[in-house]
This record gives structure tokens, sequence and C-alpha cells, in this order.
């Protein structure tokens, strides 16, 4: 630790990635590695992903950060050519063992994509879509869980009068709110988010990140993203992977301000090495 | 490491970071010609060489103001980040630097309005002395802001204990004087004034230095002790 005087220490309150306590540590990767067939995706990851913050992948196109997003709820296991190497623990429990039931994994890991696919549904049944499979259909209990869901993805105001109308009248960064609403519906531990604004125009996009800024109070949440501003702005963690390494994490503040690897300051100051 | 600004895939910013780059530079060189004209006009009681002195402080000024628009400009359109925000902050903070020293320069210059006679003169046989090192420290802390080099930023910053030094030494040596003859108090102060001037320069020097250090290594080493700021030195990026 560098010498800074104990007041800045604790006005800056700041705990590098690798000195987090298994308390702090919501997934922990050990050795992770990942191929395609022969071709080899991610190289002996390891990192500790902090409990009730968001911690953000960048890199450049095809550096791996979205495969290890999908590593985290085994969304990798629908390819058929994917192998996985290594171990991903939630809650000290490593998620690819055999023993592991893939559909309770997902109710703890919610995932986000770019797009947002809501079902052809209403927007009611798309937020209590994930209760109702797990068998739960009492009204009030549904009822309520609609509100505060939405409530919490922001979106309760803008359509608490139509919840009955279909879920694709919604503009695009209402689609996106609500899907995130239904991800939270079923209460996950973490939520992923694939480039969850990328198809969103500014204003939602900063609706978005208001929202995911709200979200870390209650869930873990991990993001890759494109915009580089973005992972400065929602995230608290930021990990910088390059052609399946990680090359750089560090708190987002350090990334964005004086990495430590002459890659990452080449990658987000828009250089070519 | 090898520190680039160039090499940006937009062309446009490495050319704007050049730009504000070089006029930093620019105002520096006015700056430094500034000191040293006021060196020779004190030692020369050039009077009118003084006015212009304080004439030309009106450019420094207003390049500090130009390059405080061009970082602006630069922070709002381009979202720097790391090495580009570094240069940006350092850069307006050693403007304003530069300001002030031009700021001292004048008021240093105030003693050139002053005649001394001959048994006078002895007075401002150190200061000019002093002058000089100050700037040579000038000189080497644009030098090391130029090329980027953080050692070298770091020998300046080293001077400034020399220049406090001399500092000390001079203001003995004219209360000295002034014990000794009453009369010559008030021209005393003005060489102690601009003695006073001089070792502020030094200081804002000293200043110049961290920001380079800053810029180049992404450490802030403000208030750290030597040893801090040498292993931040030795360590490769």
């Amino acid at each position: 630790m560098i010498s800074v005087s104990p007041d800045i220490a604790k006005i800056k309150n700041v705990v590098a990635p690798a000195d987090l306590t298994a308390e702090q540590t919501a997934l922990q990767m050990n050795d992770l590695s990942l191929f395609y067939g022969d071709k080899q995706a991610l190289y002996n990851i390891d990192m500790k992903i902090p409990k009730g913050k968001v911690t953000a992948f960048i890199g450049p196109s095809g550096c791996g950060k979205s495969t290890l997003l999908r590593c985290i709820n085994r969304m990798n296991d629908l390819v058929d050519i994917c192998r996985v190497e290594g171990e991903i623990l939630l809650e000290g429990k490593n998620i690819y063992d055999k023993d592991v039931d893939v559909a309770s994994l997902r109710q703890n890991v919610g995932m986000v994509f770019q797009r947002p696919n809501p079902f052809p549904k209403s927007i009611y049944e798309n937020v209590v879509y994930g209760l109702r499979i797990q068998g739960i259909n009492d009204k009030r209990r549904l009822d309520e869980v609609v509100e505060t869901s939405l409530r919490k993805a922001a979106l309760w105001d803008e359509v608490k009068d139509r919840l009955h109308d279909s879920a694709f009248g919604l503009s695009g960064g209402q689609q996106q709110r609500l899907v995130i609403a239904r991800a939270i519906a079923i209460e996950p531990k973490v939520l992923l988010l694939d480039e969850p604004t990328s198809a969103l125009d500014p204003i939602s996009t900063l609706t978005i990140e208001e929202l995911i800024n709200d979200l870390k109070e209650t869930y873990t949440v991990v993001i890759v993203t494109h915009n580089m501003q973005q992972a400065a702005r929602v995230s608290n963690y930021a990990a910088f992977m390059f052609m399946g390494e990680l090359v750089e994490y560090t708190d987002t503040n350090q990334l964005f301000t004086a990495p430590e690897k002459k890659k990452t300051e080449d990658y987000i100051t828009g250089r070519y090495g | 490491m090898d520190l680039k600004i160039d090499k940006h895939i937009s062309g446009q910013f490495s050319k704007e970071l050049e730009g504000m780059l070089s006029h930093v530079l620019d105002m520096g060189g006015i700056v430094e010609q500034q000191i040293a004209q006021a060196l020779e006009a004190i030692g020369q009681f050039d009077s009118k060489l003084a006015q212009k002195i304080i004439k030309e402080d009106e450019k420094i000024n207003a390049y500090e103001v130009l390059i405080d628009e061009e970082c602006a400009r630069v922070i709002a359109k381009r979202q720097p980040a790391a090495i580009d925000l570094r240069i940006i902050l350092a850069i307006a903070k050693i403007i304003a630097d530069l300001e002030r020293i031009g700021d001292e320069t004048c008021r240093m210059v105030r003693a050139a309005q002053e005649h001394f006679n001959k048994t006078e003169r002895q007075f401002l046989v150190d200061l000019d002395h002093m002058g000089q090192q100050v700037l040579q420290m000038f000189k080497a802390v644009l030098d090391a802001l130029a090329r980027m080099d953080s050692e070298a930023a770091y020998d300046v910053y080293k001077l400034d204990k020399k220049i406090d030094k001399a500092y000390e030494g001079i203001t003995r040596q004219l209360m000295t004087y002034m014990m000794e003859d009453p009369r010559s108090i008030p021209k005393i102060m003005d060489v102690m004034w601009a003695t006073r001037s001089l070792e502020r320069i030094g200081d804002r020097c000293q200043n110049i230095s961290e920001h380079v250090i800053y810029l180049i290594k992404g450490k802030d080493v403000r208030h750290a002790p030597t040893e801090r700021i040498e292993a931040i030195l030795a360590a490769k990026k």
C-alpha cells in the first residue's frame, strides 16, 4: 500500500480485487480456461468479483469478455464444441461441478443481453414468467413481485397503467428495463449484463446506467461493454482483457487514470500499440 | 515506458494534444526570456527593460487563458482517460505555475528601478548568482517536460534545496548590511523582495517537476518522502 495518510486512505476506501475477503467476494474464478474445439478462447483466468459492486469487462472485439461473462451462468454449455477447465466459485461452490443444476444456477445468475428480448406477452406476464415456471401462481404474490421488480427497474411509473398491454408496445429503452425487471423478479444473486445499452439511444442509456447504480445495492452486477466511458461511469472495478487473457484488473478509478500496463493504456486512450 | 502522445486512432486528437503541449512550451519560452531579462535589468539598472518586462507579462497571461480553454475543449470533446487525461491535468496545473512565475518576475524587476552606487552594488552580486541558478532550473524543467523525461524532472526537483540554501545565505547577508547602514534599508528591501521572488520561482519549478513526474508515471509525488519518489521513478511501466 502506498503511504498516504490514514484519513485519505479512508476517503478513498478501495480494496484491491486481490485483497477481497471471502465475505466480500461474490464470484471467484480459478485458473479458468475455455476452448472452442482446438482453439483456446480464455487463458488461465484468476479473478475475484466483489459482492454488491459493479464489475466491468472491457476489451476489443474477440478478446473473450463476452465468453467469460457467459461462463458465469454456463451459457457456453449450449455450444457443443466448447470445453471449460478450471473453476468458478459462486458462494464457495464450483458452478461447473457435476451435481450443479443449471436451471437453478441461472435463477441465481440472471442475464440481460444486447438487444432487449421481451417475450410476446403482456408486460405483466413478462415479469412473472420466471415465477410461473417455478409454479408460483398466487395472484397477490405475483402482483407484488411485478410492482417491486418494475420499481427496481425504474419502469413502474411509466407502465403501471398498462401492465396488460403487449411488451412490444414499449420503446427500446423501456423494453430493456422490462427485461432487467424480469431478470430480477426471481431475485438472483448476480446479474450479468452483456452490452445492455448498445442498442439504445443516449437518454435511455443514461437511465439504464442510473439503474445499474441502484441495482448494485441488492445484486452483484457484472457488465460487458464496448463503451469505455460507460465502464468508467458505472463500474467500481474494471477488467481489461486482450486475446483471451486478463491483462489488468483493478479499481475503475485507477484503471482510467493511471493503468499499470501499457496495453491497457493504449486501449483505453484509443491508440494502436 | 516510451511515452507518446501521438498514435491515437483519432489523428485529430493527437494533433490537439500536440498543439496544446507546444503552446505550453511557447509560453514557457516567453517566461524563460522574462526571467533572463529581469536578471539583466536588475544587474544593469535598466528601468526601460524593466518596463518592457512588465508589459510582456500580458502575453503570458493570455497564453494561460488560451491553454485553459483548450484543456476544457479537449475534456468536453474527447473524454480523455489515462495518459491523455494526465497530460491535460498536468498542463492545466503547469500553466498556472508558469503564470505565477511571470508575476514573480514582474515583482523582481522593481529592484531595477533603483540606482545602486558603487558600494551598494555588492548587494546585487549574490542575487545575480542565485538568479542564474533559478534560470537554469527553469530551463531544465521545461526541457524535462518537452522530452517527457521523469528522471530529468526529478533532478530539477532536487535543485530546489540548493535554491533555498542560497536564499537563506543572501537574506543573512542583506540583514548584516542593513545593520551596518540603516540608510540603505529601502534599497536592500528591494533586493530582498527580488531574492524572495527568485526563491518562489524555484518552488514553482519544483511544482512543475512534480506535475511532469505525475504525467509520466501516473503517481502523485507531492509531499512524498524522497524514498517513495525514487521508488516510483525506478518502477518500470
